[in-house]
């Protein structure tokens, strides 16, 4: 267990580092709070970057590097953003690894191996995502039928998207929701009486799962010349993108086929963008244009930036996300992704990904080089 | 906006019919729209018609000497600077791709002078000890008569932003008459339709043999036409969009890819003294600002041996000095967040190294460059591209062949600056870990006229030869009519 200390500044500043116990109960009381000014959001993210400047040694040397310490940092924008592929090289937690309930881990699809995120206890990433579920999904619903087009947590343990459709499902769903996906990967079948039922019974029905996993779904349908129109009220669930598990499709192609396939109106059709470096998600209002706005509860900000100099972009200028989530206290706060976007009234747009940018002539580039050097 | 720039070269169908696709594209305060061409399945197969069927009646009994003129002429219209398409590329293909202006002034000349007819002399005779046969028989030396002809049609898929580089497999095509279709790259969709269409100018019967067309990759329709008519297919690319073209070429189909290659340089003490590193360091620093490192023989890491009087560490600053001086004169466009990331996820690799002192980085990650020193020395590895590099501390230049050995699929051009003596060495131990070029440093991205490229043959790769054995010869001599 980390306890509380203080730092002292050459000037006789004191920085107050808090123990885990007072960040977890300060970060479940923070969530809970809706309403946040500005001024507490950046209180909040200097005490943090304070706590993981003294308890994550790989983040101190970075954060050092840069000439960004919690003596010389006073604004959450200048708090040093980590580049997600330094979770994959470096150790990035502030208790020690062996101590963690859960490490989730990244699918680990490209580059040198997975990228790893620990978490002493599970407290504010549960409650970080059922607050943000319950206000962007559930929108004042208690319950929903849900399927589940994922495998479930004892399958994959490591994955954070499976812990987090656990959650929905035991907080959200009826009874009588399911998970679709088990060892023998979809089980269509099963999922076809699920949407029959759903069908008939009139009670919204809601299908949550890894957006590559609608599409051999709809591909189902398609070949046997099915169509669901499923209640009004439900919605689907898409999350990740394609990641090379399915074929690519045009997000437009995609939402389309999803209302075509199901009746259920592309605003309901909702997608969330979550990462495994992060605890807290970003959702849409539905899919009606893309790509939507997204946005995230007052727990995480975002930024986008030049990711070379780490500066803002002028507004409506594509660059590179950060995010600051204040409930991802144990390793960084402040990531830097490799994702495009773009600043928009209410959150920001997501343009994909800018990972591994392929020269645009015949020079290897870094990504290429390290798929084959892994075989 | 100015006006739309009309893509490609299509022979035989009209021009109306074909659609077309707008790209725009933005550098330099500027936007210049490309409308690409669009083919329907139909039209991409009445296009091989068309192509192969001339290429049989026309370009098949040409003499190798009628192309060369061509390709010649052709090429001087656009190394002729007062030339209207000469004007257009320096005007146009800076917004394109990016590249400064100057850049791509010098880059085209330089290319275009291997395409005059001494080059392309040159370049048969690399490949062909008699450049005849490819328009007849010749005697072999083995006996008998040989014939090399180039493939009916031949498809070249290209990539890339580097300004007219798809000439080089255009021209080697040409000069095996082989009915010839280009795929544009989207990054640099111009100077081959161009020069297609030049070479049509100087032989009108040479032009209707060629054409350049584009297509949107990995959707059928006309991919898969074009794919399955050719009888060979060269191909440059990464690894994945490599393999996905192989799997769809018939296995009868005559497959050439070309890889992404990573380059790199060593630099030997004797040429690190005082009065010959400053000037090395600006030649280094020229083959990493031409074309951003963006072409497969620019050097990403530069290997410097100790002992010299400048050591790696000096050698390093004055390259980051050479390098802020040239950005002046040949300042970066403005990189996208793909490409700003890459250098930033680069220089965050080796600003975690640093934090162990196995790394010092030159330069604010705000400046147009970046220069990493790297000691103690590692492995071959790629930067972030656009005019990011590392100088390797090593003892001897004799330790980087196994530094860079790993990396054989991708290894190409080498720079070199070292004695006579050292040279030689090093190439035989270079030669063996799969480089297949070694240039001055100064000279990596301008390879000269006639090379290997990717140390295969150029022509002789594209051609069948047809044997007619001495036995045959000699059993005709029995049924001639003056036979005894």
């Amino acid at each position: 267990m980390i306890s509380a200390a203080m730092a002292v500044a050459r000037d006789g500043r004191e920085v107050a580092v808090m123990s885990q116990t007072e960040i977890i109960g300060i970060l479940l009381d923070f969530i809970g709070r809706p309403g946040a000014t500005d001024a507490e959001f950046e209180a909040l993210a200097l005490r943090l970057f304070a706590y993981q400047f003294a308890h994550n040694a790989p983040y101190r040397r970075f954060a050092q590097q840069r000439g960004r310490t919690p003596l010389t940092v006073r604004r959450w924008r200048d708090i040093p953003a980590v580049p997600i592929k330094a979770f994959k090289d470096l150790t990035l937690s502030c208790c020690p690894p062996d101590d963690a309930e859960r490490v989730f881990m990244t699918s680990g699809t490209t580059g040198s191996g997975r990228g790893r995120s620990y978490h002493p206890t599970l407290a504010v990433y549960d409650a970080s995502m059922l607050t943000g579920f319950a206000a962007r999904i559930m929108r004042g619903r208690d319950t929903i039928r849900m399927g589940i087009l994922f495998p479930d947590e004892a399958a994959l343990p490591n994955s954070s998207l499976a812990h987090y459709l656990a959650l929905a499902k035991d907080r959200f769903g009826t009874e009588d929701s399911a998970v679709f996906v088990g060892p023998g990967g979809l089980d269509l079948d099963a999922l076809l009486t699920f949407l029959a039922e759903a069908e008939t019974s009139g009670e919204p029905a809601a299908l949550l799962g890894a957006t590559y996993a609608f599409v051999p779904v709809m591909d189902a349908l398609t070949e046997r010349g099915r169509r669901f129109a499923l209640p009004a009220g439900s919605f689907l669930f898409d999350t990740g993108g394609f990641k090379g598990q399915s074929r690519e499709i045009e997000p437009d192609a995609f939402y389309d086929g999803l209302s075509d396939a199901f009746g259920v109106p592309r605003e309901a059709c909702l997608n969330m963008y979550g990462m495994t470096e992060l605890s807290t998600q970003f959702y849409d209002d539905g899919n009606a244009v893309c790509p939507p706005v997204k946005s995230g509860p007052h727990w995480i900000r975002s930024r986008v930036v030049d990711p070379l100099t780490g500066v803002d972009v002028p507004e409506g200028e594509t660059g590179v996300l950060v995010h600051h989530d204040l409930a991802h206290f144990n390793s960084v706060s402040a990531i830097l992704t490799e994702d495009a976007g773009v600043i928009a009234p209410g959150g920001f747009r997501l343009l994909g990904r800018v990972e591994g940018s392929a020269s645009r002539g015949c020079s290897v580039a870094v990504a290429e080089f390290l798929a084959a050097a892994q075989g | 906006m100015s006006s739309v720039e009309q893509a490609g070269h299509l022979p035989g169908l009209p021009d109306e019919a074909i659609g077309r696709r707008i790209v725009e594209h933005r550098a330099w305060g500027e936007t210049v729209a490309v409308a690409l061409p669009s083919l329907s399945e139909d039209q991409a197969r009445a296009l091989c018609g068309h192509v192969r069927t001339r290429a049989r009646e026309t370009l098949r009994r040409m003499e190798t000497a009628r192309i060369v003129e061509a390709i010649d002429r052709a090429s001087a219209c656009l190394l002729d600077r007062a030339h209207p398409l000469r004007r257009k590329a320096e005007t146009l293909l800076p917004v394109v791709t990016g590249y400064d202006r100057e850049t791509v002034r010098l880059g085209l000349t330089s290319y275009l002078k291997t395409f005059r007819r001494p080059q392309l002399l040159r370049f048969l005779a690399e490949d062909f000890s008699n450049p005849g046969v490819l328009d007849g028989f010749q005697p072999a030396v083995k006996g008998g008569f040989v014939r090399a002809r180039g493939p009916d049609l031949l498809l070249h898929v290209w990539a890339g932003n580097v300004p007219a580089l798809p000439l080089w497999s255009l021209v080697a095509g040409l000069l095996v008459k082989a009915g010839t279709i280009g795929k544009l790259a989207s990054a640099e969709p111009l100077t081959a339709g161009w020069f297609a269409r030049l070479i049509g100018e100087a032989d009108p019967e040479l032009g209707e043999c060629l054409a350049v067309t584009w297509w949107k990759g990995g959707e059928g329709g006309p991919e898969a036409v074009f794919l399955a008519q050719a009888e060979c297919v060269m191909a440059y690319g990464g690894n994945d969009t490599l393999a996905a073209l192989r799997a769809k070429v018939p296995v009868t189909t005559r497959f050439l890819p070309h890889g992404h290659r990573i380059g790199f340089a060593m630099i030997a003490r004797e040429a690190l003294n005082s009065r010959r590193a400053g000037p090395l360091a600006r030649l280094a620093a020229h083959d990493i600002v031409r074309y951003e490192q963006q072409g497969c023989y620019a050097p990403q890491m530069l290997f410097v041996e100790r002992g010299g009087p400048v050591a790696p560490d000096e050698f390093a600053r004055h390259l980051a000095h050479e390098l802020a001086a040239l950005a002046s004169r040949h300042p970066r466009r403005r990189l996208d967040p793909g490409e700003a990331s890459s250098i930033a996820a680069w220089r965050s690799v080796h600003e975690m190294r640093a934090l162990d002192g196995g790394a010092v980085l030159l330069g604010d990650p705000a400046d147009p460059w970046s220069v990493v020193l790297l000691d103690p020395a590692t492995g071959l590895s790629p930067s972030g591209l656009n005019r990011s590099v590392a100088v390797v501390a090593v003892d001897a230049l004799s330790d980087v062949p196994a530094l860079v050995a790993p990396h054989r699929a991708y290894l190409q051009s080498a720079g070199i600056a070292a004695a006579p003596a050292t040279l030689f060495r090093l190439a035989e131990d270079l030669a063996a870990v799969g480089v297949t070029r070694i240039s001055a440093i100064g000279r990596m991205t301008a390879p000269e006229a006639g090379w290997h490229h990717d140390g295969r043959f150029s022509l002789l790769d594209l051609v069948t030869m047809t044997e007619i054995e001495a036995s045959a010869e000699a059993a005709a001599e029995g049924f001639a009519p003056y036979a005894d």
